[in-house]
């Protein structure tokens, strides 16, 4: 049987322009999968998201196999990811819109 | 000494202090020749053995009590971000991965940036007896490397750099082991924290206890309070603080934020008076039996015999501050 974890990377985070959630030791696992909820939805947004990846959970870097996402700001997103190495962060940042949105994130990981 | 008849009606030349006796030799002979066990020393009942080399065990993050629709707001607000515990290979900027005691994974628990956060980690269990309980633990406490920065970044309070102290020993604000216990209508908190400096990043590394019991949701339903998200929330007021002893607890925190020693830590408590007994912090054992546990006045619903130890750590700075345990065991002579 596989090792697990649901991390709640944010319980409930006003989006003001730029967030990064803090960084996540993941190097016992082979897969991930982020999940954003918007809990306050923002309609008319546009937030950005980007997975990236860290030698030494100091320094971050795009991971070159995923293309940013772009929401609208409402209900409920995934973003799965391989080959991560030993560190995981989401950034979000909100491109247009006036409304903050408020963000719920999980991070799951499986062996 | 009493004897007991045999199986025939003789009295037989074995006792029961003596079969007790032979009993607990056997059982540290076992442990003694566990190569993972060996360094733990357990009272007779193991009840949870946790190597994080093969995952977190039942240890979460706490979380706050939220009302019947999930709505964050109707959780205390220094309640909602105790952050997920993370399973660390150790992993540093300037060796790569440290790896644990045993094994390559050690459970990290991992501030904010941010002065006064709490991460807290808590294991949930009920107890089916009464006596004698204890933790033990080998752990290491950390702060966040800092690469970059002016020369101000050899100066953080007490320490500046010397290539023997390093400043970021002086920005870990302190690590708590406790308990959440309730049995008979009363609950309580055993509570031991290293406090290791302050506010303004000056050493203190003294071992603590509150006076108080920990304000409860329940509490803050009422009306009685509304604490910020920053707040301390094993005991909020600063004055509500004692030193277990004024003798520094000196430790191996060793030079740098990425070289890591393990400590052995063992926290024995006694539920049938509900009160503490004893801290060991490697070869120094503190005798608790008079520092008080202060129970909560009010009978607690849904939490009969309510067994939870947790772990926290606490940063006073705008540092992300680290506790890492190799790995926990938690017994009891029932």
């Amino acid at each position: 049987m596989r090792q697990s974890q649901s991390a709640v990377m944010e319980r409930g985070v006003d989006l003001e322009g730029v967030h990064e959630t803090e960084p996540f030791e993941t190097a016992w696992a082979g897969e991930a999968r982020w999940y954003v909820h918007f809990l306050r939805p923002a309609p008319g947004s546009e937030v950005e998201f980007r997975v990236q990846i860290s030698p030494d959970g100091i320094n971050w870097v795009d991971h070159e196999g995923i293309a940013p996402l772009t929401s609208e700001a409402v209900g409920l997103l995934s973003i799965p990811v391989a080959r991560f190495g030993h560190w995981l962060r989401l950034r979000s940042e909100q491109r247009s819109g006036t409304e903050a949105p408020m963000l719920r994130i999980y991070l799951e990981l499986k062996e | 000494m009493r004897t007991r008849p045999d199986h025939d009606g003789k009295e037989s030349q074995v006792t029961t202090p003596d079969v007790a006796s032979t009993a607990a030799s056997l059982r540290d002979a076992i442990r003694s020749s566990d190569l993972r066990l060996s360094k733990y020393n357990p009272l007779p009942r193991i009840l949870t053995f946790d190597d994080f080399n093969y995952g977190a065990h039942g240890w979460v993050e706490l979380g706050g009590n939220y009302n019947g629709r999930g709505d964050l707001d109707s959780m205390d607000e220094h309640f909602r971000d105790f952050r997920p515990p993370q399973l660390s290979n150790q992993n540093f900027f300037d060796v790569g991965t440290h790896g644990g005691m045993t094994g390559t994974y050690s459970l990290k628990l991992a501030t904010r940036k941010a002065p006064g956060h709490t991460a807290t980690a808590i294991r949930r269990l009920t107890m089916s007896g009464r006596g004698l309980l204890q933790i033990e633990a080998y752990l290491a406490w950390k702060v966040e490397a800092n690469l970059g920065g002016g020369e101000e970044a050899n100066r953080y309070g007490d320490i500046t750099w010397d290539a023997n102290s390093h400043p970021s020993e002086a920005q870990f604000g302190a690590f708590t082991v406790a308990t959440d216990l309730s049995h008979d209508g009363i609950r309580y908190h055993n509570v031991m924290r290293f406090q290791n400096s302050d506010w303004d990043g000056h050493i203190v590394q003294k071992w603590m206890y509150p006076t108080v019991a920990e304000p409860t949701p329940h509490e803050r339903f009422r009306g009685e309070h509304d604490y910020g998200r920053y707040t301390d929330f094993t005991a909020p007021n600063p004055d509500d603080w004692r030193f277990v002893s004024d003798r520094r607890q000196e430790a191996c925190y060793n030079e740098v934020p990425t070289k890591v020693n393990w400590h052995y830590l063992r926290f024995l408590i006694d539920t049938s008076t509900r009160s503490n007994v004893e801290l060991q912090f490697n070869n120094d054992v503190y005798d608790l039996r008079d520092v008080a546990v202060p129970p909560y006045g009010e009978k607690y619903e849904s939490l009969e015999s309510l067994l939870n130890f947790y772990f926290s750590v606490r940063t006073l700075g705008p540092h992300r501050n680290f506790l890492f345990l190799d790995s926990v065991v938690i017994s009891a002579d029932w």
